[in-house]
């Protein structure tokens, strides 16, 4: 009896030192990822603070040098604020509040810097500048208490993520939403592109569920008397569609078909595919340009193809005009197995909704001789059209450039046909 | 008579066995050429290397450094000039090389960083690497890295390895789609680890080693696959508790994860 309750004592005792332990670190730990967070806080304070002064500073200059800087402040400080703000366990809203609000002021100082025109940033940022004083003595208020925590972190998030009416984040949140429409109206190109994205504007006749999976038959007979589930989109959707999901054999997969129209948004199928190549490469492009040609899609052109282990994945972009120009925006994807070249996958999404191109845009020959350094040679050279950052759609030339070293480093380059800004450039591997 | 005869069948026969003009004496019976990956492009880059046409990484992926590598060797040789290893080039670069398949294919099994030039010895052309990575033998799109797969194929295991194949594809296409919203961070990694963003790394799920439906799904994603339609975020309606998340406008359900703006 002596003995178990000796042991006992020695298992109650380990066991305690075991918890406080464990406790010991837990707080280590909790105290150290609240230093960070503090920190992190602390410094997008100052960086708010900074941005405001850069802000309300390039309302000062006339002179170009002197604004420009400002402006390039402006433009850092902003990308080290969202770096920050990220960094921060607040919640969803006010955080993605903060990045698209700070972030409209960066690209909005960039695209001044670039453009020389800063009659405009000096007509609009009056405005944002106090607005941005006003976010900043709120943030002030809301973030006061952080600083007097008493090391609980579970408290430290809570508060921090809290969604509800009592959040110290509450007015600030609001705020930036509402000086976030005022201050940075969608611009006409944006709202181009979200509903290009969003495929409202389709006005094709709705088709049934049954005609949306006689045209995915027709269009992939493959899964001919598939097994299949069609669901809706949700009614909240911005554009209506069917979702097939079926199941043929060792085939599963789905296909996302607009109600409108009855165009196929995407399709993917999975099965086992063996690493064994049974088709040649050429053979893939054929068939594929076999398919394309069926399913109505007669005027794209293949621009890249890359093996993995299993499948081919083909880009494809539409071919515009008569300078045979590529629309890269009005791309399709597809994803072949390379055991027998069946078709696995297709995404025709940014394809359906065509992009309005504007044809008058001048091409000014550009001197690759004087525009890249001596030693570069462009191999390749193509007219394509793409979306610079404003989302404006621009006629640019697209070349490919190969140092001419012992690795033959390659590069594609987008420079803009009209004014000959530097749209992209990539890294080829 | 008929005996010589006989005897000069049989010696002209035996001799288009052993020498078939058409085949290649290496390499498989596949065309190579841009895009293309895999044995084929291990063993082209390796010859193009040993005659020193090619300085870049054997790693079996027929990329612009491969291309312009194999035109000079065509170039060279009065061949047609069209940077496509057919039947010609490869009968052309099996003749005038040498190739150690084993010996290669140990080294990049081995990770090691190695050289393949002709003349020097082989003990002298490789050293230690940094070891093998799977990755590397996948053809990403060019505005995507290795770093980005491994970190996306972590993330989707994490959130979604119960999911079908498309629900994964989605969850990808949706961290993808952050990248190009003006309301989250600007890299992969900063939408990944954005504090409260996914539950995978709050519980630390996302660490598990990924497997390769994961990566196969992330490299649809990338390849520009979007099951999701456009959409920001997702979640589990049986187990969410944010009230704003049910406030998001919604796109469609694949698996337990319902997908919204």
């Amino acid at each position: 009896m002596k003995s178990a309750i000796y042991l006992l004592s020695i298992a109650v005792l380990a066991l305690g030192l075991y918890s406080y332990e464990v406790r010991k670190q837990n707080t280590h730990l909790e105290q150290n990822i609240q230093a960070q967070y503090t920190n992190s806080l602390t410094n997008a304070s100052e960086k708010l603070s900074l941005l405001q002064e850069s802000v309300s500073q390039s309302l000062l200059f006339q002179d170009e040098r002197a604004l420009d800087n400002e402006l390039d402040n402006i433009w850092r400080t902003s990308n080290e604020f969202r770096s920050t703000i990220s960094d921060l366990p607040l919640s969803r809203e006010v955080s993605n509040e903060w990045l698209r609000y700070v972030g409209n002021i960066g690209e909005e100082a960039k695209l001044a810097a670039d453009n020389g025109d800063y009659e405009s940033w000096h007509d609009r940022m009056p405005v944002v500048n106090q607005n941005l004083q006003a976010l900043a003595d709120e943030w002030a208020v809301a973030t006061a208490n952080f600083f007097q925590n008493d090391a609980s972190l579970t408290e430290w998030a809570s508060v921090a993520d809290n969604e509800h009416e009592e959040s110290p984040f509450k007015t600030v949140a609001a705020n930036l939403k509402s000086y976030g429409e005022t201050d940075f109206p969608l611009t006409a190109s944006e709202s181009d592109w979200i509903k290009k994205n969003e495929l409202q504007n389709l006005n094709a006749k709705e088709i049934t569920k049954e005609q949306a999976i006689d045209k995915l038959e027709v269009l992939i007979p493959g899964i001919k008397n598939a097994t299949y589930t069609v669901t809706k989109s949700k009614d909240e959707a911005p554009y209506p569609f069917y979702h097939i999901q079926f199941v043929k054999g060792s085939r599963i997969g789905y296909a996302d078909i607009t109600q409108k129209g009855g165009y196929i948004l995407s399709f993917l199928a999975e099965r086992p595919v063996e690493e064994k190549t049974g088709v040649t490469q050429q053979e893939v492009r054929d068939q594929i340009n076999q398919f394309l040609d069926r399913a109505g899609y007669k005027d794209l052109q293949l621009v890249e193809m890359r093996e993995n282990h299993e499948v081919w994945h083909m880009a494809y972009a539409r071919v515009f005009g008569e300078d045979k120009a590529l629309v890269y925006p009005d791309g399709v994807q597809i994803k072949v197995s390379k055991d027998s070249g069946e078709l696995l996958g297709l995404n025709a999404m940014e394809y359906i909704q065509k992009e309005d191109i504007k044809e008058d845009q001048k091409l000014v020959p550009i001197d690759w001789e004087t525009f890249f350094r001596p030693g570069t040679f462009v191999e390749e050279e193509q007219i394509i059209y793409t979306e610079n950052e404003a989302f404006q759609l621009r006629k640019c030339y697209q070349v490919i450039a190969r140092f001419d070293n012992d690795l033959n480093e390659t590069f594609r380059v987008v420079v803009d046909g009209e004014n000959h800004d530097v749209i992209k450039v990539e890294y080829m591997q | 008579m008929v005996r010589s005869i006989f005897m000069t069948v049989i010696l002209i026969f035996g001799t288009l066995t052993v020498i078939k003009p058409d085949e290649p004496l290496a390499f498989s019976g596949q065309t190579i050429e841009r895009g293309a990956f895999g044995d084929d492009v291990i063993e082209l880059q390796a010859r193009l290397q040993y005659l020193g046409f090619y300085k870049g990484k054997i790693d079996g992926i027929f990329g612009y450094g491969t291309y312009w590598a194999l035109r000079n060797f065509q170039d060279k040789y009065a061949l047609d000039i069209d940077g496509i290893a057919g039947t010609m080039t490869k009968n052309k670069l099996a003749g005038v090389s040498q190739f150690d398949k084993k010996w290669v294919h140990d080294q990049i099994n081995k990770g090691a960083r190695f050289t393949y030039y002709g003349g020097i010895p082989l003990a002298q052309q490789t050293s230690a690497g940094a070891g093998s990575s799977e990755a590397t033998d996948i053809q990403l799109p060019a505005k995507y890295s290795e770093r980005d797969l491994q970190l996306l194929a972590n993330a989707v295991y994490g959130e979604a390895r119960g999911e079908p194949y498309e629900g994964q594809v989605a969850v990808a296409a949706v961290i993808l789609n952050r990248l190009e919203s003006p309301d989250f961070p600007n890299t992969i990694s900063g939408i990944i680890f954005q504090p409260g963003a996914f539950t995978a790394v709050a519980d630390g799920q996302i660490w598990l080693t990924p497997n390769e439906r994961a990566k196969q799904a992330v490299l649809d994603a990338m390849n520009g696959w979007d099951p999701s339609e456009n959409a920001l975020y997702y979640f589990n309606p049986k187990t969410a508790t944010s009230k704003w998340i049910w406030s998001r406008q919604q796109i469609k359900q694949i698996g337990e994860h319902i997908f919204c703006y």
